[in-house]
């Protein structure tokens, strides 16, 4: 179950919200945000050719086999790249951009960090699909807020604490 | 009445669904895109609903439904937002509010956002269901939920959708209340097992309004400030939605660990402003210039008192041993706080029970959010022990 939408919302123009496992696909200068990423991921894609971006909001590194596919990296990141694929874009011209995946707290827990896993899921499942991921800010103890912008591929992270960058 | 997690989860995407529906008719209407931020199933009093709407100043469309399920649907504008979007759809109307154009705009945002909302909820019981005529309902003197039929229950269970647009200017509810006989028939419908009595629900609740209750009266002796508890609640969410239900903004607090049947996590969060108001509080005469490590520690310390008067009654009740581990000072985006705890709990659990509390002085000078995300499993063998015998 996704969190804004049932489907994956497409936009040409405006702001598009992207929620927790959920993912969004958009063109001309429509912007892409997702706020509160702690351990989760976001993986951004971009075509320069084709001018068409995408964005999900991953919670786990991998599907279990049961719930929604864009909770997961390892589904989530495949259905994106379709997603885009139906809009005109070309995988193999794609880039990636990733975010999140930080290590805020030391639970108890022994399955290890879900912020590192999350991120070693996209970066594994990105090269199985032969995109590269061109930048990157992810892991350290704090939050993160996306902009990703369809126009020009920039994706904005701000953080509480840490100020702002542009991947 | 007895609930089990199976129709929980039932309710829970029945009620997302629904809103969904609904929130695509308003984008059609008004064309501005309308999302589904949070659906929460929650257990609360008619007190508290009412409250939360004098509160929020929210003035809202009531629309009853009856025929293979019965009870009132509640839309829910704060006063602000629902004129903006009376403005949209009308121009000119949102200028008068009150005025018979304006609430006539508002019934048929109702009627219309209603009416898919409850499609659903008949294609799953394979029955119809019919809506009255929208009645406007402004807050002042009025408590809109509270007129359904649930027996001798002061405990409702409310299916609340929070939506939210793209250009941020419609945030509304969308509140849905059945009668007790129609809440039978959707568990029925379900086909769960090991159903807990609604008492037991109930119970839980209470506990955890004194576990509030006293954390207030914790927090006030330690500050010298009288405090009180504003809301007390528990809802069953998916566990996506769960740090969406926390406001987009920065908070200080701590996170805790707590283990025992159950386990889970708690966070106490504070605003900026009120996070400095406790701190100096805590250390009077510093004036402000106490040194960030002595501002932590305040705020580690009262995170402690307040984490420790609101479990402590829970192992009483359950008659358990509930550890709790050293507070984790935090200091970023609401949300951001919330995500590592409830993805650690997505990794066996699709749904949460999340507890949320506010605790808040009577002047302003702060207020305190308490989030508990019990372990959903161990949570259900927690209420065994307070099943009815």
């Amino acid at each position: 179950m996704k969190v804004y939408s049932s489907d994956p919302s497409t936009e040409s123009g405006g702001r598009v919200k992207v929620g927790i496992a959920d993912y969004a696909v958009a063109t001309g200068d429509a912007r892409v945000v997702t706020s509160g990423l702690g351990s989760c991921v976001g993986v951004a894609l971009y075509d320069p050719d084709a001018g068409i971006v995408g964005l999900a909001h991953a919670m786990l590194p991998e599907y279990d086999g049961s719930g929604d596919e864009a909770k997961y990296v390892d589904t989530v990141v495949p259905a994106l790249v379709d997603e885009m694929r139906a809009k005109g874009a070309d995988s193999t011209r794609m880039v990636a951009k990733l975010a999140g995946g930080s290590e805020m707290f030391e639970f108890t827990d022994d399955r290890g960090s879900i912020g590192r896993r999350n991120v070693e899921a996209a970066r594994t499942e990105l090269a199985a699909l032969g995109i590269e991921i061109e930048r990157e800010d992810v892991g350290g103890d704090h939050g993160r807020s996306l902009e990703l912008h369809a126009d020009t591929g920039a994706l904005q992270v701000r953080s509480a604490n840490q100020g702002e960058t542009t991947l | 009445m007895k609930l089990d997690v199976k129709s929980l989860r039932t309710f829970s995407r029945l009620a997302h669904t629904g809103a969904e529906r609904a929130a695509g008719s308003l984008s059609t209407m008004t064309g501005i895109e309308t999302y589904v931020d949070v659906t929460k199933v929650e257990l609360s009093s008619r007190e508290a609903v009412a409250t939360r709407f004098e509160e929020e100043d929210l003035v809202s469309v009531k629309i009853g439904f009856e025929g293979g399920l019965e009870g009132t649907t509640v839309l829910a504008f704060p006063r602000d937002g629902a004129a903006d979007l009376v403005e949209t759809l009308m121009p000119g109307a949102g200028a008068d509010p009150e005025g018979d154009l304006a609430v006539s705009s508002l019934k048929e945002v109702g009627n219309i956002m209603i009416g898919g909302f409850v499609d659903g909820w008949a294609d799953y019981l394979e029955t119809t269901i019919d809506i009255s005529t929208p009645t406007y309902v402004d807050v002042d003197g009025h408590e809109p939920l509270t007129d359904v039929d649930h027996g001798t229950e002061d405990q409702v269970l409310v299916f609340r959708n929070q939506l939210d647009s793209a250009n941020d200017a419609a945030n509304f509810y969308l509140y849905m209340v059945p009668t007790a006989p129609s809440l039978d028939t959707i568990v029925s419908a379900s086909e769960g097992d090991d159903p807990v009595p609604l008492e037991t629900f109930t119970s839980f609740s209470s506990m955890i309004a004194e576990g509030a209750e006293q954390a207030s009266e914790d927090i006030s002796m330690m500050t010298a400030i009288p405090t009180e508890v504003d809301v007390s609640r528990l809802s069953f969410v998916p566990v996506e939605g769960v740090p969406m239900a926390v406001e987009d903004d920065p908070r200080t607090g701590v996170v805790l660990e707590f283990e025992g049947t159950p386990s889970g996590y708690i966070a106490i969060l504070f605003d900026e402003e009120s996070a400095e108001s406790v701190a100096a509080a805590l250390l009077p005469g510093s004036d402000g210039e106490a040194g960030a490590e002595m501002h932590q520690s305040a705020i580690q310390e009262i995170g402690n008192i307040i984490t420790s008067g609101f479990l402590d009654g829970w192992a009483d009740t359950l008659d358990t041993t509930i550890e709790i581990s050293t507070p984790t000072y935090v200091d970023d985006l609401g949300p951001a706080i919330i995500d590592p705890l409830v993805t650690d709990l997505a990794q066996s659990q699709e749904f949460a029970f999340l507890i949320d509390s506010t605790i808040r002085t009577e002047n302003d000078e702060f207020t305190c959010d308490i989030y508990a995300l019990p372990n959903e499993q161990e949570l259900r063998q927690a209420l065994e022990q307070l099943a009815p015998a």
